[in-house]
């Protein structure tokens, strides 16, 4: 197998697992495809030694890259969110309070919104192990593989995340049984 | 709708397509395969010198010593 065939296997098998890993940190699509990248980007200029390790070695290295560079970015993050909440509080920055008019389209919108949001508020570790479960299609056996924590540990941590959004959303739910 | 239709929503909004990811693999495999090695570019080859026979070798560290006795007789001499 040529250099960029290998190459093209490594990226399939594992850029979902990376992503959906980055998307639970940053919370942020683009963000978590550009660390996605750079990842990758390294993978590429070490193939000789990446591609050489088995399924789960692959996957260690590359999550170990994932871990650094998410050690890095949480520190600009951090700057770049005092910067947000000072530009929020500003009273042009405020959001309208007007409703708008409620259509399916809308009321799914705002239904997904209030995921988000939820998932947001969500403790980092739960986060990730949510994001890398829902966006990754990745099993418990697997999360715990790339974050290096016991598979029982994954499924705890789901099964808490799981449970503050059901309370997210039945709050949700009832607001809106009371507005009809 | 349920929790999990809720976070397949949620999941559908957040995954990466496959555009985006192809042009990110494009990206990657554009770029150099392999790092410059942190010392700097590596030194150019020797210039391959044409071997000289041991024969000459000899008579060239003969006459070599033979002149350096020459040349420091006067100074023997002046001392």
């Amino acid at each position: 197998m040529d250099r960029e065939a290998e190459f093209g296997r490594l990226y399939e098998a594992h850029r979902a697992a990376v992503h959906s890993y980055f998307i639970g940190k940053t919370g942020d699509r683009q963000l978590a495809a550009d660390l996605m990248q750079e990842v990758f980007l390294r993978a590429w200029q070490h193939l000789d030694k990446v591609a050489g390790l088995p399924d789960d070695g692959e996957r260690g290295w590359l999550f170990t890259v994932a871990r650094n560079l998410s050690v890095d970015t949480a520190r600009h993050q951090r700057t770049a969110d005092g910067t947000q909440r000072a530009l929020e509080s500003e009273p042009s920055a405020r959001q309208d309070s007007a409703v708008p008019p409620a259509s399916t389209a809308v009321l799914a919108a705002e239904r997904a919104g209030v995921v988000a949001a939820a998932i947001a508020t969500l403790p980092e570790q739960q986060r990730v192990t949510l994001a890398m479960a829902a966006a990754g299609d990745m099993n418990s056996a697997e999360i715990g593989a790339a974050l290096g924590v016991p598979a029982g540990t994954v499924r705890y941590r789901l099964s808490l995340a799981r449970r503050t959004l059901a309370e997210a959303l039945g709050d949700y739910d009832d607001a809106q049984e009371e507005e009809q | 709708m349920s929790l999990n239709d809720d976070l397949a929503a949620w999941a559908a909004t957040v995954r990466l397509p496959d555009a985006g990811a192809a042009a990110i693999f494009r990206q990657i495999i554009a770029s150099p395969a392999e790092l410059a090695p942190a010392s700097g570019p590596a030194a150019p080859p020797a210039a391959a010198a044409p071997k000289l026979k041991p024969s000459w070798w000899r008579g060239y560290n003969a006459g070599f010593a033979a002149r350096m006795v020459t040349s420091t007789a006067p100074v023997r001499l002046a001392a």
